[in-house]
């Protein structure tokens, strides 16, 4: 049997019959349509919440709690697990402040793959820094600007300073970093450090007991963000295993994966329900199709259509509604994204309702896979009809 | 071309039974036989064995175009039956059987389509001959009862098969209509050398058309059935 020609009957009689395949097609679209409007609702605002965690940093921060001691190999042997994406160690918190006029900012080290920088110019060496918002604003400095900055340390009740000048490289953002700080290298950070413990800083000329070159430095902290959010809580448990506490946002992780899987079960059980009454009503359109076609279907019958011909004639225009279903489908579900989204979207680039290009094209297979199903199971009965009632014809 | 002896096909049983004897039927190309016969004789049996849609019960022989029809039957050959159907048979139906989603043109070609056949002019030109030339666009839900007939002729034509089986092709027609279509259809069939056989109760307009006359005569059994037999060209 000839394919092109059983498809071109098919839509020709599909066409004839054009209010009643209006009819299913509309069937159709009242499952569909709600069903995309649902999905996209969940997706939209799961991938929402989600991806205000990814791409705040914070989130895959993880932070050791009380003082540690931590060799520069060991936090290096971190950075390169695979589920760790920055990893640096940090030097005393109260050894890490520095000085610009009267603001006193917090020094943070950085190094190239700083989450919290992003794509924002790294300092290197002793003299370049990224402002953190706040610090920039109370200071009116911009990219390109100097510094004088002071760093203070306390020699037998006397208290002492140094200074150095320091260029502003860039201004991170405020979602970046909401605090007065700076981010430097981790030898400015090592320098200051020393200078407040009364060592001499020979690279900025700063003067002071002179370092012995066998003393490995002892970091009590690292600063550390896992790859994805799903590393997080692996991490977590790893640390707990070394018996080093840490302080992360696993539960504000779980709590939107948990929110993800139960939405999903929602929709999944809602999609089963409307999925199985489209499937119902597929099936019986199919059976009153053929008998409603069975003259016609007798006529072919006897001119010499076989069995799998009818059926093919039958299931295509199943297909033949699902797919302008889905279209129709489609084209509503964009209007009621559009208007949902701007209805209740308050952060540009966030979406309330949203699917991709994937889903649409889940959708139409699923669609067209349960019509072909449903019509092959309905459309059945075209074995019964015989070649002989094409004859009979009254 | 078309040769069948000692065919019999029965329906139902003790009372309810009906059988159709076959003694001899021969045709060869281009022949015409009318079969006519009461309403419930058993014409559209013989048509629908003809049509290769029905399996004999007993066969001494029924050759179709040099095959073995009882063989093709007794080994459930469904697909040759068909092939042969489609191929070496046209259908004139009582009411036309025309396929009301497609026009008189598509109605027209599809016998030629479902062989891979490309239409060589031979729609437009059995068109113009059974005078619906100017029809081909419309649906057949706008043409009169005759003009459907018509229609259904030239489909059962436009393949060029060997034979043509017609099931009261003009019980629906007026007279005048009648002759007119049943002349147009025997007029195609010999251009085209397709033997025809023809079932009616309208022995007069059979005779008045040059065909052959076959009866078929019933008799009650003793077990209460009915018995059909081919009678003899008449």
């Amino acid at each position: 049997m000839r394919f092109p020609l059983v498809a071109s009957l098919a839509w020709q009689d599909y066409r004839n019959d054009a209010w009643l395949s209006a009819c299913s097609v509309l069937a159709l679209v009242a499952v569909i349509a709600p069903l995309l409007v649902l999905f996209g609702l969940k997706f939209g605002l799961v991938s929402s919440l989600t991806e205000r965690l990814e791409t705040d940093p914070a989130t895959r921060e993880i932070i050791p709690l009380g003082g540690g001691r931590f060799s520069s190999g060991f936090v290096e042997q971190l950075g390169q697990r695979t589920d760790v994406a920055f990893a640096l160690p940090r030097t005393r918190q109260i050894a890490a402040t520095a000085q610009v006029g009267t603001l006193v900012l917090e020094m943070l080290p950085t190094a190239p793959g700083d989450p919290l920088l992003g794509r924002l110019p790294v300092p290197k060496g002793l003299g370049q820094i990224v402002l953190s918002h706040t610090a920039a604003e109370k200071l009116a400095a911009r990219p390109g600007d100097w510094l004088e900055t002071s760093f203070a340390r306390q020699v037998a009740g006397r208290v002492e300073a140094q200074r150095t000048r320091l260029q502003v490289l860039a201004v991170l953002p405020l979602e970046a970093f909401a605090r007065d700080g700076l981010f430097a290298d981790l030898k400015l950070l090592e320098a200051a450090e020393d200078y407040r413990d009364g060592r001499a800083v020979p690279a900025l000329g700063w003067d002071g007991e002179a370092v012995g070159v066998s003393e490995q430095r002892v970091y009590p902290a690292f600063r550390l963000y896992a790859r994805n959010l799903t590393d997080v809580e692996p991490l977590r448990v790893y640390f707990a295993g070394q018996n080093l506490l840490v302080s992360t946002q696993a539960q504000t992780i779980a709590q939107v994966q948990s929110l993800s899987r139960n939405l999903s079960i929602v929709f999944w059980i809602i999609a089963g329900l409307a999925l199985a009454g489209a499937f119902a009503a597929i099936f019986a359109g199919a059976l009153a199709a053929v008998a409603r076609k069975r003259r016609e279907l007798s006529v072919l019958r006897l001119l010499g259509f076989s069995t799998g011909g009818l059926l093919v004639f039958v299931v295509l225009q199943a297909l033949y509604s699902a797919a302008a279903a889905a279209v129709l489908s489609a084209g509503l579900y964009g209007l009621a994204e559009a208007a949902l989204n701007k209805l209740f979207v308050q952060v540009a680039g966030e979406h309330a309702s949203h699917l991709l290009a994937r889903h649409y094209g889940l959708a139409l297979a699923a669609v067209l896979g349960v019509s072909a199903v449903a019509a092959t199971c309905g459309g059945w009965r075209v074995a019964r009809i015989q070649a002989s009632e094409g004859i009979r014809d009254v | 071309m078309l040769n069948l002896n000692a065919v019999h096909k029965s329906r139902g049983l003790g009372s309810q039974r009906y059988s159709l004897v076959i003694p001899a039927l021969q045709l060869r190309a281009g022949e015409q036989l009318a079969i006519v016969g009461p309403s419930g004789c058993g014409k559209s049996t013989l048509l629908d064995l003809l049509a290769l849609v029905l399996a004999p019960d007993q066969v001494g022989s029924f050759e179709f175009n040099q095959q073995d029809i009882g063989g093709l039957w007794r080994a459930d050959k469904q697909t040759a039956l068909a092939e042969l159907r489609s191929r070496h048979l046209g259908y004139v139906l009582q009411t036309g059987g025309l396929l009301g989603f497609l026009d008189v043109r598509g109605n027209i070609a599809l016998s030629r389509q479902l062989l891979g056949l490309t239409d060589d002019g031979s729609v437009a030109r059995l068109a113009e001959q059974l005078e619906i030339g100017d029809q081909l666009a419309k649906k057949p839900a706008a043409l009169s009862v005759g003009q459907r007939q018509r229609v259904s002729c030239a489909r059962a034509l436009a393949h060029a098969p060997q034979l043509v089986l017609a099931d009261e092709p003009t019980a629906s027609l007026d007279p005048l209509n009648a002759e007119r279509v049943m002349h147009a259809l025997l007029a195609q069939a010999r251009e085209h050398r397709a033997a025809c056989v023809i079932a009616t109760h309208d022995e007069p307009l059979a005779r008045a058309s040059g065909l052959q006359v076959r009866r078929i005569s019933c008799r009650r059994d003793s077990d209460g059935g009915v018995t059909a037999t081919l009678g003899e060209v008449c």
